[in-house]
């Protein structure tokens, strides 16, 4: 267990049921729940749901930054958002739409879930434990998770590197716009 | 440097190795749960029996502070004043105001002193002993004390209160104001370690990264201070203004798990602290780690007491002014300036830093800071008012020309 | 220079934290005692004071040992209780005339007393009720023997208020330490102390004396 972790393990299938059935059960609640606190609250174990499924994806560093970037800043300004709503108390209004909603998310449900079953995934554990690839192939490509950090920086600075500024600009647009907003004339 | 002449001997490798012996092989998960579950207990238990310690420290040593005693009548030199303090907290009434809402109410203390015993699980105690080796340890710090911002909102909210909310958002935008520089200070040292583990932090701190970067130092206690709400920062508690902030409506053990996790927020800061900046458990001698640890966070422990003793308590746009006038411009430029000597300074091949590296960074650090220091002090600090002599009045000797 | 300020705080505190005598808390109504201390007030070196009381000097260091700390106190000082010296009073009752609130009870009956002098009453009941008073002191303005007068104690919490109405017994037999307010003969005397051991007798607090038999004789009866 304390290896590099390529096997799962009847642990791993447990804690991935437990998850998911808690991350589900949070997003309904989010759009059932009156309450808008709550339903917001629901929404944070939400995203701490789809942490822990990064986390069992081996992918630990985007766990954490979600973790930074979901429950620490976006459910805060969630919640800010919340709180300068009026009449907020009186929770989410009867929606008359409900029952064709319900209809058509179940229909992208199946169009998604039809999407999945029939594509071939190439997941690295089934490759190496169907000795699908060479051997050295196979340690190279373990390796990749023996250190997420240095990869995903590098491939930000080097390959990606459009985007990375792209998002810095437009976090400044952003800036620009709320210190706009603000500013008494 | 290494210190390990002397093993201390409760490490999690020993521990983990033990029960995996007795388990059967497909079982080796339940020895890493059971071994994980034997010191995250010791842990826990050591935390709140040392937050108990300090608050009696803390009270004695204010009262030293402030030319007055602290607690003294339970026990000798007040001794006995933390289990005073516990039994009051169980012996309360454990109130939820009528229109609170009960379960977010109940779960917002919780999550307050949770994600302080989260970060503990990071902190190397020596150089076996620790409980995780994350490879992505300092992102995991920011993440979870970012953690906090929610629970305060949590308590706020559900306590129904207008004074509760006010005093909770206040706390909420400074915690999230000065989450920025503490992180970037973190950028800092993950930049000089390479690496964004605790473990290997401490491991390639050969030179303290506190001579290395004062400036991050400084920084990143400055930011720690005011994410714990500890003076000067303290705005959220100040009891004369504004009820109790977000703790107004809790009484009885909810309210002692506030106090608990208030008083344990200094604790892990100084570890932490000590952890990044002040090069962990290594020492030199024969003493081993676990020791020089304990030391050096005593030490930060001890300064951040200082601080609370001395200095008043800062206003709400001060704090503000102060988070993002002047701790986040000279995290931008630590970091910047850390980023470029890093980049020359270190050897082209394997990207590595030596000690002599350090040494030079650290010169030139210290040069930055000073220089930025007097400029800031140049431009922002106020002169002294030149106030006038008083000129003597014409009525002042009434009494001498009457005679 | 931008913290020179704060530095300075720092060293103040620094110096409060470490120089031994910056420490002016008065603890009351007792303090607990170190062995020096203890070996000061028996006037013995602390180490014969620690052979010969072994035990003692264990609970000292140890921060049981307590003593009762006696704040200093102005002899002026208006406590809560009063002095009355029963070979002054006559019974006249004119503190109980002069009280603005009129929680003097008094209750008087023919003794027998100082017949010739004029009449000196037996007081049977003299009752002030101290939950009510509020201490202005006119009754101790109007006493003209200088019988009654403000105490010096301020240790009169009781648990219930008829417990506060202090009777003629406790008046005759508690100690006698009156304050000197509106009383200068008190206040001239060398080295008085509200909480001194001895108590003032009741020639030392008055103003003057009857007139004796023969003052009388000679002033008034012969004219």
């Amino acid at each position: 267990m304390l290896g590099e972790g390529t096997e799962s393990s009847v642990i791993t299938d447990v804690i991935f049921w437990v998850i998911a059935v808690g991350t589900i059960v949070a997003a309904i609640a989010v759009v059932q729940l009156r309450d808008l606190f709550r339903a917001a609250l629901f929404l944070v174990v939400a995203f701490l749901g789809a942490a822990g499924m990064f986390v069992l994806l081996r992918a630990e560093f985007i766990a954490v930054v979600q973790v930074l970037i979901y429950v620490g800043a976006i459910s805060v300004l969630i919640i800010f958002a919340i709180m300068t709503t009026r009449e907020v108390e009186q929770g989410s209004p009867y929606n008359r739409l409900q029952v064709p909603a319900l209809i058509l998310a179940g229909l992208f449900l199946a169009g998604v879930i039809f999407v999945i079953f029939s594509t071939e995934w190439n997941v690295l554990d089934t490759a190496i434990s169907g000795g699908r690839l060479a051997d050295e192939t196979a340690t190279k490509a373990s390796e990749v998770f023996a250190g997420t950090v240095p990869r995903i920086a590098g491939l930000l600075i080097r390959e990606y590197v459009l985007a990375f500024e792209v998002a810095s600009v437009v976090l400044l647009a952003a800036i620009i716009g709320a210190l706009s907003l603000m500013r008494e004339r | 440097m290494e210190g390990q002449a002397v093993k201390a001997g409760f490490d999690f490798l020993g521990i983990y190795g033990f029960f995996d012996g007795l388990m059967p092989e497909s079982l080796d998960w339940l020895a890493f749960l059971v071994a994980g579950f034997i010191l995250a207990f010791a842990i826990i238990n050591a935390l709140v029996v040392s937050t108990a310690v300090y608050t009696w420290f803390e009270r004695r040593a204010l009262g030293k502070f402030q030319s007055r005693l602290g607690p003294n009548r339970w026990g000798p030199f007040g001794l006995l004043q933390p289990i005073a303090d516990v039994v009051k907290f169980m012996s309360k009434e454990d109130t939820v105001p009528d229109g609170a809402d009960r379960q977010v109410f109940t779960l917002a203390p919780i999550v307050f002193v949770a994600t302080g015993f989260l970060v503990f699980a990071l902190i190397p105690l020596g150089s076996n002993d620790w409980l995780s080796r994350l490879n992505i340890g300092l992102v995991f710090i920011i993440a979870v004390t970012s953690v906090n911002t929610l629970a305060i909102f949590m308590a706020g909210w559900s306590s129904r209160n207008k004074y509760a909310m006010f005093g909770a958002m206040r706390g909420v935008a400074m915690l999230i104001s000065y989450e920025v520089p503490m992180a970037l200070a973190i950028a800092a040292v993950a930049l000089a370690s390479q690496s964004l583990s605790t473990y290997t932090v401490v491991t390639n701190q050969e030179v303290p990264f506190m001579l290395v970067m004062p400036l991050a130092f400084f920084i990143f206690v400055a930011a720690a201070s005011a994410e714990m709400s500890r003076t000067p920062f303290d705005l959220i508690e100040s009891e004369s203004e504004l009820g109790s902030g977000y703790h107004t409506e809790y009484s009885g053990m909810k309210f002692a798990l506030f106090q608990l996790a208030e008083f344990m927020a200094p604790i892990i800061v100084s570890c932490i602290v000590a952890t990044l900046f002040l090069s962990g458990w290594r020492g030199w001698g024969p003493i081993p780690g676990q020791v020089w640890f304990i030391l050096k966070a005593l030490v930060v422990l001890c300064a951040l007491l200082w601080f609370r003793a001395t200095w008043p308590r800062l206003r709400v746009d001060q704090i503000m002014e102060f988070a993002w006038k002047g701790l986040f411009p000279l995290s931008l430029l630590n970091l910047f300036a850390v980023a470029t000597e890093i980049q020359l300074l270190r050897d082209p091949v394997t990207g590595a830093l030596t000690d002599s590296d350090m040494w030079a960074m650290a010169a030139i650090n210290w040069a930055i800071t000073g220089i930025v220091f007097l400029a800031v002090s140049r431009m922002f600090a106020r002169k002294q008012l030149q106030r006038p002599l008083p000129k003597p009045s014409p009525l002042a000797n009434m009494g001498a020309e009457a005679e | 220079m931008y913290g020179a300020g704060m530095a300075k705080g720092l060293l103040v505190t620094m110096k409060n934290f470490v120089k031994p005598d910056r420490m002016f808390t008065v603890q009351y109504p007792d303090r607990k005692v170190s062995p020096t201390e203890l070996a000061k007030m028996s006037g013995v070196g602390v180490f014969t004071f620690m052979r010969k009381n072994p035990k003692t000097a264990f609970k000292a260091m140890t921060g049981q040992m307590t003593v009762p700390a006696r704040l200093k106190q102005h002899p002026r000082f208006r406590g809560e209780e009063f002095t009355w010296y029963e070979q002054r009073c006559t019974g006249c009752a004119s503190c109980a005339k002069y009280c603005p609130l009129g929680i003097i009870r008094i209750v008087t009956s023919p003794s027998g007393e100082q017949v010739q002098e004029g009449q000196k009453y037996h007081l049977d009941v003299f009752d002030i009720d101290i939950g009510r008073c509020m201490f202005c002191g006119l009754c101790v303005e109007a006493c003209p023997y200088d019988a009654l007068h403000m105490g010096s104690g301020f240790e009169e919490g009781k648990y219930r208020r008829k417990d506060l109405v202090v009777t003629v017994d406790r008046l005759k037999s508690q100690p006698k330490h009156p304050s000197t307010w509106f009383r200068p003969q008190i206040q001239g005397k060398e080295g008085y102390h509200p909480h001194g051991e001895k108590d003032v007798t009741w020639q030392e607090a008055g103003r003057h004396e009857q007139p004796s038999r023969k003052h009388q004789e000679e002033k008034w009866a012969k004219r």
